[in-house]
């Protein structure tokens, strides 16, 4: 019993980040109907730059989200200027996208390999290998850290989408894209935050991961298959619903590591993906499919 | 003259022109009723005008002012509302919050609060659902709050596509003697309705619509009467011509 609590508290304790990457996700389809299949693309920049301070500079991956953050979301708001707004009147723009996120993946995934060659990397802070001790239970510090800090990121755009004008208008677009635009919300300048946003949130979750998981530039195909079944079982557009994917995913995936073997972890995320398309294609919190 | 479209031309994308020198005049105070088959581009017309899609020849003037190539914000700013056909509201926002989201351009956020109230009164069952999620409110009570947010801007023109589109007969004749209310209010009306008698029979002015131009305007009772256009456009059951004698 013990060991069955102990391996919840560790997919919970991975949990958050997985939110934090799918939330990312999640608020740029919401708003643009973007499935970013470049998102973990651009977490893996992220994890880089992350990966660079901390071997150049010793600069703590936790501390270094104050780069990624705002370097993403800059990043964010050029690559949503130069590639998503000139096609947003486009009656193939859902086609579009995939292709083009697709192309971006390819291209940043270059990128990297050029000037990071191929090989894993990792940062490894102190935190990275220590544990913490709550009574019978132990969790790896550097997960029980990265969680903390995504549910607080969570909760500050919980904040920001719930309290601030511009807030409101992300959520009014990610709810009704017309009715936003009748109400006068700029939706291209709104589109363009919300882009910025979602790379912001790969930005932290980059930073994190580089502790958290080893990285190659290739390897971001295996975290978009996951991201993916993580917002899909939320139910796509759903913030709420990403969370609680996130969460019910890491720990199930905690449990079949446990029982089968870390090898076929992953496999649960493709699994439920596979089911959740088969059985409920809306996911958990999503609105039935609409055009 | 409050509000004139002259000559416009209009078209989705790369696609052909939808309206095509399409002209009409709107006077204060004066309620008008657009008609016209499926697929006629009624609907496009009211996006023009507020802003949501830009001719391509043609203008549109607001008091004299072209306000054809202003963004719809700034053209709400200026007293243009509307309420498009799927009523868009937000569902997962209270019905209050969409009500907010009804006063986004104005700064001052007491005000809107204020105006709110004042939506209120003019639609009591509004404040009693004001916590209410928007999607759980039925067809007609989304339809009050879709006219209702469009309020909070107190707009000089308000534009309505088919506000009657699925609800039950009882329903749209209250939402119409709202809109009436309204009206009564000194507010300049422009509905878009599908059921061309009801919609006739509370405006003062009719307008038909049919390849991309308007084809006919009219006092709105002698559109009704007009046995032509009651033919063509009011689904009136005649025989077919030279059915008799078959
Ligand atoms: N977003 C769009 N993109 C491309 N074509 C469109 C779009 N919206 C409308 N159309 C086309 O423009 C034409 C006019 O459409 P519109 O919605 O203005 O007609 P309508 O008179 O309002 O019809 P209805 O009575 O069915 O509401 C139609 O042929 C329609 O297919
Ligand atoms: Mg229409």
């Amino acid at each position: 019993m013990t060991q069955m609590v102990q391996i919840f508290l560790l997919g919970m304790s991975l949990g958050g980040v997985y939110a934090l990457m799918a939330a990312g996700l999640t608020i740029v389809f919401g708003v643009m109907r973007i499935v970013n299949i470049a998102h973990a693309a651009f977490m893996f920049i992220a994890a880089y730059i992350t990966y660079f301070l901390f071997q150049s500079f010793g600069v703590d991956p936790i501390l270094s989200i104050l780069v990624t953050m705002p370097v993403m979301y800059l990043l964010g708001v050029v690559v949503y200027r130069l590639v998503f707004a000139r096609i947003a009147d486009s009656s193939r723009f859902a086609e579009l996208t995939v292709l083009l996120t697709f192309s971006l993946a390819l291209v940043i995934e270059g990128l990297l390999g050029a000037m990071f060659t191929n090989i894993y990397r990792s940062t490894n802070p102190r935190y990275a290998t220590d544990a913490i001790l709550f009574g019978n239970f132990y969790l790896p510090e550097g997960q029980f850290y990265a969680t903390l800090i995504s549910l607080a990121l969570l909760g500050g755009l919980w904040l920001f989408l719930r309290t601030t004008r511009t807030g409101y208008a992300i959520r009014a677009a990610m709810q009704n894209r017309t009715a936003a635009q009748v109400v006068g919300v700029d939706v291209s300048r709104i589109s363009t935050i919300a882009f910025g946003l979602g790379m912001a949130m790969a930005g932290a979750s980059g930073s994190l991961s580089s502790f958290l998981f080893t990285f190659f530039p290739g390897k971001h195909w295996e975290w978009v298959a996951i991201l993916l079944s993580l917002i899909v079982l939320g139910g796509m557009g759903s913030l709420l619903g990403s969370l609680v994917g996130a969460f019910a995913l890491a720990v199930s995936a905690a449990y079949v590591s446990y029982f089968y073997g870390p090898t076929w972890s992953p496999i649960t995320f493709f699994l439920a993906l596979f089911l959740i398309l088969m059985f409920r294609p809306r996911g958990l919190f999503g609105k039935p499919m609409e055009a | 003259m409050l509000l004139e479209v002259q000559n416009v031309h209009a078209g989705y994308g790369a696609g052909p022109s939808i309206l095509q020198g399409l002209s009409m005049a709107v006077e204060k105070g004066q309620s008008y009723c657009i008609i016209g088959p499926n697929g006629a581009g009624k609907s496009t017309l009211l996006k023009v005008i507020c802003g949501l899609l830009h001719p391509r020849q043609g203008q549109v003037l607001f008091k004299g002012n072209p306000i054809h190539t202003l963004r719809t914000d700034q053209i709400l700013m200026q007293g243009i509302s509307f309420v498009p056909q799927d009523r868009s509201l937000f569902p997962d926002m209270t019905v209050r919050e969409n009500l907010r989201m009804g006063g986004y351009i104005l700064k001052d956020r007491k005000e809107v609060e204020r105006r709110i109230d004042a939506v209120y009164e003019l639609f009591p069952l509004l404040k009693e659902r004001g916590n209410q999620l928007a999607k759980t409110l039925s067809g007609g009570q989304q339809q009050m709050l879709a006219i209702g947010r469009s309020m909070v801007l107190r707009p000089e023109i308000i534009m309505l596509d088919e506000p009657s589109l699925g609800l039950a007969p009882k329903i749209a004749r209250q939402i119409f003697d709202s809109i009436q209310f309204l009206k009564q209010g000194g507010m300049t009306v422009l509905l878009v309705e599908q059921n061309a008698r009801l919609g006739l029979k509370s405006a003062d002015w009719g307008f038909v619509l049919d390849l991309g131009k308007m084809s006919f305007d009219g006092p709105a009772d002698s559109i009704l009467a007009d046995e032509r256009i009651q033919e063509l456009y009011l689904g009136r059951q005649k025989p077919p011509r030279g059915g008799e004698t078959a």
